[in-house]
């Protein structure tokens, strides 16, 4: 009696340790899609921001065209982008090209004043936090995910179940890159 | 120091964990307390008060705990943040958010020049924050990030829900202690002493533990509540991968004035909002605060 109860038991005991497993390395695979699909979203709203600056700086910036057709070609680039790595590089030069914008418009009092402009300006800003946040979130997603298949008993499970480790998106990191200045 | 690599989830295991087991004690303390008051009376007439007062306080729970969110704006008088004015407000939240993988709380505004913030609500799909005027008005955009995300932390950490359960059976704890004792009051009045023999003892550690037993857990609570309070502080940084603006925001709330607001929810604030000693304090003292956080 006591054998068949404890046989029960461990049995019970088992498959509960898959199944928090299992459910260990689906909860932090989400996080890690999660933060990805994040990145997608801010990457778009920039995108959509764009023709709105681009058309609120447009009065202004007559002499600027190579700036304006940085932003338009980056634009480009980001929508016809395949795969999440080439989304973000593209993504990054927008956010250069339109730094340079921003730069350019201290020079215009008008412009500085105009609520249309500020606006978008404090919703750019915000979308380049959202940018970093997602990308700090994935980063660490990614971390907590291979820890979990190298560790002991997590790489056991992984064997098993088949949740191989993942690679960090190769991305270049925007701020990385030492602005040129010219005269 | 490094912020700690600990895993978010980890630590809302452990914090899911110490609240069960807190609140085991509180009511291995309430069971105790009714048993014995019972037994020292007789149980002639408490068992009666037991029967209706049990299913009017689990009410008093199950209420308190859904509507946690509703109670704390109420009794804040907040106002829901919309409008441009609040743009930076929602974009900030929205970016921590991002930052720890939560859903977006609702938020709120609360018409005060002191800068104070603080989140309700029982779970994140169902959390609020509110921040003061005078904080959006006197913090830096860093700062209110700070204080943003040392909010948001309470919510990720399922602080909110550990505290207002705490302070309800904390509460019902309380009120049974009075209820014995000033029965005992009335009933020694009235004068009616046939069983004193055998029931002396029994009313001497009923009466010491009425006394002690709301004394005992509500400085129980109140250590929780500022041990809360640091990892809060720990998970804003995590969040935010410095310290500084937090640091900042504290600061600037040295020199505050203390906000009224009931005791009840008192604990859910960013900074006490009365002045208490540091033992009936639901927060530890800012300076030191401050010291931890630049040691990170």
């Amino acid at each position: 009696m006591i054998i068949f109860w404890g046989s029960i038991a461990v049995l019970v005991i088992l498959a509960a340790t898959f199944l928090i497993f299992y459910n260990r390395f689906v909860t932090l695979s989400q996080q890690i899609d999660n933060a990805l699909s994040q990145i997608d979203v801010q990457l778009r709203k920039r995108s959509d921001l764009v023709p709105n600056l681009l058309s609120a700086v447009k009065g202004y910036m007559k002499h600027e065209k190579a700036v304006i057709k940085e932003v338009t070609d980056a634009r480009k680039a980001m929508l016809s982008a395949k795969g999440m790595e080439k989304k973000v590089k593209a993504g990054n030069q927008m956010q250069e090209a339109i730094k340079s914008i921003f730069a350019i418009a201290e020079g215009y009092p008008d412009l500085k004043a105009n609520t249309n402009f500020l606006q978008l300006q404090q919703e750019l800003s915000a979308i380049e936090d959202k940018v970093a946040y997602a990308r700090q979130y994935y980063n660490d997603g990614i971390m907590s995910y291979n820890v979990m298949t190298k560790k002991i008993p997590g790489m056991w499970f992984a064997k098993i179940y088949g949740f191989n480790e993942r690679e960090y998106l190769k991305i270049s990191e925007a701020a990385k890159a030492v602005p040129k200045v010219e005269f | 120091m490094k912020p700690t690599r600990l895993s978010f989830h980890d630590e809302i295991q452990k914090n899911k964990i110490s609240s069960y087991l807190l609140i085991t004690i509180i009511l291995a303390v309430l069971l105790l307390l009714t048993y014995t008051i019972a037994y020292a009376i007789g149980g002639d007439y408490f068992f009666i008060i037991l029967i209706i007062g049990i299913p009017l306080s689990i009410g008093y729970i199950v209420f308190g705990f859904y509507n946690s969110d509703k109670i704390a704006i109420k009794s804040a008088n907040a106002k829901p943040a919309n409008g441009p004015e609040y743009r930076q407000y929602h974009n900030i939240v929205e970016g921590l958010c991002i930052a720890s993988g939560l859903p977006k709380p609702k938020l709120y505004v609360m018409h005060e020049q002191q800068i104070n913030a603080f989140a309700s609500g029982r779970d994140p799909k169902n959390a609020v924050i509110c921040v003061t005027d005078g904080s959006l008005q006197k913090l830096t955009k860093q700062e209110l990030e700070g204080v943003l995300a040392h909010e948001l932390s309470h919510i990720a950490n399922y602080d909110i829900r550990f505290m207002t359960l705490t302070a309800v059976l904390v509460g019902m704890i309380a009120i049974i202690s009075e209820i014995f004792l000033r029965s005992l009051f009335w009933s020694s009045i009235g004068g009616s002493h046939d069983r004193e023999n055998n029931n002396v003892v029994l009313m001497i550690i009923g009466i010491a533990l009425a006394i002690l037993a709301p004394i005992i857990v509500a400085l129980v609570q109140l250590a929780i509540s500022r041990k809360r309070e640091y990892a809060a502080d720990s998970s804003a940084v995590k969040f935010m991968r410095t310290p500084t603006g937090l640091i900042g925001a504290l600061t600037k709330i040295k020199d505050n004035q203390p906000i009224k607001v009931s005791g009840a929810v008192a604990p859910l604030f960013l900074a006490k909002p009365s002045k208490a000693k540091e033992w009936f304090s639901t927060h530890p003292p800012l300076a030191e605060r401050i010291a931890k956080l630049q040691r990170m």
